[in-house]
């Protein structure tokens, strides 16, 4: 699978024969050739038709509720709702707590798989990007088997002690969406990382560990500054995601658990207020994209970074 | 038939000038070679014929046609580049046939131009097969046909040989003076950093270092008459001594030496001396230094015998030695005066 | 490496194991289990059968299937044709304006960062009135698929065009080809696996999409997804893992063929 979530080098020095590589190879452009800037217009056009036009009329009946003239009373309104803030809260503290987790179990994850090698490492891999490829909600849907009232792990205990329920209830709260979360995003946490390791060099770590370094303290002093940049990038781009989630969220079929996603399905789809839904998605896509603001930073940072090294 | 000409062209990136004011013309139908160390700015200069970088000042010309405008694929040259650059997705026949199918040439005629191409390069038994399943040679050798079947004026060549090992490179070298032979009209451009291949191929040669043009001539002029110190170290193997120049000949540690005079170095100034370390022999003659051995290696055919004179290092090649004299022997070393050129002092380069 | 004692190697893999094979492979084989089963009260299903699948070969499931491949399938030929495209635009303006290609490359990124139900509320709000009605049409759907895995087509190519030698294309140039023939000879021939990587990325990306599809599906369009959550919703879970699997089935097929022309592609 290709890079999704990958941070991936975006440029390689060119090879240039004999000389210094110039940074910028730019030739003479053919007399009335089609400029570059021209060359985007097409593309460009589509995407301002399909999804900044459509974004901005959702901007639009925001702060307009009824069609006309400027007014931030649906703001008002649905800022005052407790349902809105309890939404706001959940999604952040969800999706802040799926990223924790799947950056340390990715990280700890994507180390056992580049360090300490075994057969069926690279098949394993592999199956991390089919991982990738499937939807979020089968998550959900396996969690029910496994957690759900009468699934697995319920039955094994109903079966060893005789209860007559389990002791496992607690897929429609909050900590079964962030069972999800944490399984979901993990693979996400470690294709970068083990992009990563396989550019930290074995010698390294053999000097180290013959320079009598402990795994833990090569993994500190050495694995990790390398690893850095990656793990944030890869962190945050799950903290996006996360803040996006919807799938998990909806097959959990909680009533208490709403977040951002869900309050604008339910506004738009289940009450029919598109204002309020189209409230609630700016709050969405302002904190989203913030967050995604400095994903972006962070990659270029990495680019930047390799590039001098 | 065209030539190509540079006039005082310069190319800059950022404030980093990586050729600076190149004037330098190639007469139509000749083989000039472009000679220098990496960072030269020898690929620059080929590659503004080429049309990839733009000179920030000053004119390319190919016959009496102004490129310096043109974009690469209107400008009608033929290039070979070092790592080869074959299509891979695409057969040995087809990647020949590539130029004459972007040219639009007449269908009928493209099979005899590639059928002909690669039998002037000896791969006509390679038509149908993909480059990968080509050793380095063979694929070099599909590269030059790919160039010539478009039949350009001007061929530009860079480091071509440089990925081949030592053995096929000299053959290759071989191959491509036969083409030269039997393509006299085209005009050929061709970037080495390696002075057997320019000094075997070329007609001309340009030596090149810090972004500038150092010398300009044929191999043998260059070779026996540089006109530099960076010429004649970088051409040939060189002695370079601090001499000073008198009255028909010049002072070397106080030992007058009987050297044509040089133009442009006056009586009484400072100059260097280059001799070529297999023009000195053994023994006292004409024009002799004195010295203590200090290395002595036997080359096969050759001796390479280091001497120690006056605190200079005088290098020295001599048909092998039946008997070698001792490290530490007082040796004497002569040389023909036509033999030494006088230079003008420049920086010393290692 | 970093573990050097074999009995310190066996204790890390035996923890890889403890974490990996719960966390990760067991919901597939939950799923897979559920799928032929009828009841699930103790440590493995009961009721084995296959009466679950036989309903999904056949009425609304199939038509959901059919739905979806061909939902995926015209989203991820546009978005691969709109995303190649930028990123050959973006490619062409790093050389001469860096910023204006840095900007452009960041509004094609944007998808990535808005939420998907948020897209689908955006299309519900721009063509819900005329002159363009496409609200309760299938086009919705599509156009909505495109929009959310065109990032990542773009992302693609992006990636796979600044690994590409630039070599070949001067190549090609000296020899007289024109930027377009260039492009269609040498460029695209040679990106062909990256190509269909994309293709096959947003395919899979595609039939899972549920986010937007929950926003802007007509009753007559209804993607796989959508009947598994309406299975599950309803209660029904283990027709809804049989429809799961046949969702996950028709991914794998799909993104197995697509490596098979990626590596006949490599090797020619």
């Amino acid at each position: 699978m290709a890079e999704r979530g990958g941070s991936e080098p975006r440029t390689r020095p060119f090879p240039f024969p004999g000389g210094q590589a110039p940074r910028t190879p730019r030739g003479p452009r053919a007399r009335g050739a089609v400029p570059a800037w021209a060359l985007a217009l097409p593309p460009l056009a589509v995407l301002g038709l399909v999804f900044l036009y459509p974004l901005a009329l959702v901007l639009r009946q925001s702060v307009s509720p009824d069609g006309g003239g400027f007014s931030l009373s649906a703001y008002g309104d649905v800022l005052a709702q407790a349902a809105f803030r309890d939404a706001l809260v959940n999604t952040v503290l969800i999706a802040v707590g799926a990223t924790l987790g799947a950056v340390v179990l990715g990280f700890a994850l994507a180390l056992v798989i580049a360090f300490v090698p075994f057969p069926g490492g690279k098949a394993l891999s592999r199956f991390v990007d089919v991982f990738l490829s499937f939807p979020s909600f089968l998550i959900t849907l396996a969690l029910l088997f496994v957690y759900g009232t009468a699934g697995m792990a319920n039955g094994l205990w109903t079966g060893a002690t005789g209860a007559a329920h389990g002791p496992f209830d607690f897929l429609h709260t909050p900590w079964g969406v962030l069972l999800a979360e944490v399984t979901y995003f993990t693979p996400f946490v470690m294709r970068p990382l083990l992009a990563a390791f396989s550019q930290v060099e074995t010698a390294q770590l053999e000097a180290a560990a013959s320079l009598g370094a402990t795994a833990p303290r090569i993994v500190r002093r050495v694995i990790l500054p390398e690893a850095l940049p990656s793990l944030a990038a890869g962190g945050s781009l799950v903290l996006v995601m996360c803040l996006n989630e919807f799938g998990i969220v909806l097959f959990t079929g909680a009533k208490g658990v709403t977040t951002l996603p869900t309050l604008v399905y339910g506004k738009a789809i289940l009450d029919g207020d598109y204002t309020g839904a189209c409230v609630v998605a700016v709050v969405n896509i302002a904190l989203s994209v913030a967050l995604y603001g400095l994903y972006r930073s962070i990659t270029s940072l990495n680019g930047v970074r390799r590039a001098r090294a | 038939m065209s030539g190509i000409t540079f006039e005082n062209v310069t190319v800059a990136y950022g404030r980093t000038v990586v050729l600076d004011a190149l004037d330098l013309t190639v007469r139509p139908g000749e083989v000039m070679a472009l000679l220098g160390p990496s960072g030269s700015g020898k690929t620059t200069a080929l590659r503004a014929v080429a049309g990839f970088v733009q000179p920030a000042s000053g004119r390319v010309l190919i016959g009496d046609r102004d490129v310096t405008a043109l974009p690469p694929h209107r400008r009608g040259v033929g290039m070979v580049v070092q790592q080869y650059a074959l299509f891979p997705h695409m057969r040995v026949d087809a990647n020949v046939a590539f130029g004459l199918k972007a040219r639009k040439a007449p269908r009928a005629g493209i099979a005899a131009r590639v059928a002909e191409a690669l039998e002037m390069t000896g791969m006509t038994a390679y038509a149908r097969r993909y480059p990968r399943e080509l050793s380095g040679g063979q694929q070099q050798r599909v590269a030059i046909a790919r160039a010539l079947a478009v039949r350009p004026d001007v061929l530009l060549l860079d480091e071509p040989l440089s990925a081949l090992d030592a053995r096929l490179r000299s053959g290759m070298l071989a191959e491509l003076a036969r083409l030269h032979r039997e393509l006299p009209d085209v005009s050929m451009l061709y970037v080495t950093h390696d002075q057997v291949e320019a000094l075997t191929l070329a007609d001309r040669v340009a030596v090149m270092d810090s972004a500038r043009l150092q010398d300009c001539g044929t191999p043998h002029d260059l070779y026996r008459r540089p006109r530099s110190e960076f010429t004649a170290s970088f051409v040939g193997d060189a002695n370079l001594l601090p001499v000073t120049v008198t009255e028909g000949g010049a002072d070397f540690a106080g030992t007058r030496l009987d050297v044509p005079p040089a133009g442009d170095v006056a009586p009484g100034a400072s100059a260097t001396l280059c001799v070529r370390p297999h023009l000195l022999a053994l023994g006292a003659g004409p024009n002799t230094l004195r010295g203590t051995l200090t290395e002595l290696q036997w080359r096969g055919a050759t001796h390479r015998l280091c001497v120690d004179v006056a605190g200079h290092r005088v290098k020295a090649d001599v048909r092998e030695l039946r008997e070698a004299p001792p490290l530490g022997a007082e040796v004497a070393l002569h040389f023909a005066g036509e033999d030494a050129v006088l230079l003008p002092t420049g920086v010393a380069r290692g | 490496m970093l573990v050097h004692s074999r009995p310190a190697r066996w204790a890390v893999w035996a923890a890889f194991a403890a974490v990996f094979l719960p966390v990760f492979a067991l919901p597939f084989l939950v799923i897979v289990a559920a799928s032929f089963a009828t009841g699930w009260s103790g440590a493995l299903p009961s009721g084995a059968t296959l009466a679950h699948y036989r309903d999904a070969a056949r009425g609304d499931a199939l038509d959901a299937l059919v739905t979806s491949l061909l939902t995926a399938l015209a989203a991820s030929a546009s978005a691969l044709a709109v995303g190649t495209w930028s990123a050959l635009a973006v490619q062409a303006l790093r050389t001469r304006a860096r910023r204006l290609g840095r900007a452009v490359d960041t509004l094609f990124m944007l998808p990535v960062a808005v939420p998907s139900v948020v897209v689908g509320l955006s299309l519900l709000v721009a063509f819900s009135r005329p002159p363009l009605l496409l609200n309760g049409t299938p086009t919705i759907v599509v156009l909505a698929h495109a929009v959310l895995v065109t990032a990542f087509a773009h992302q693609s190519v992006t990636a796979a065009l600044s690994r590409l030698d630039p070599v070949y294309e001067q190549a090609a140039a000296s020899l007289g080809a024109s930027p377009a023939h260039v492009l269609r000879r040498v460029k695209l021939p040679l990106l062909l696996p990256s190509l269909s990587a994309a293709a096959g990325l947003c395919f899979a990306l595609s039939m899972g999409e549920l986010s937007a599809t929950m926003m802007l599906y007509p009753p007559d369009w209804l993607p796989l997804p959508v009947t598994v959550f309406a299975a599950t919703d309803r209660g029904s879970l283990f027709s809804g893992a049989a429809l799961a699997v046949v969702l996950m089935g028709a991914t794998l097929i799909v993104l197995t063929a697509v490596s098979r022309i990626r590596t006949r592609a490599s090797y020619r």
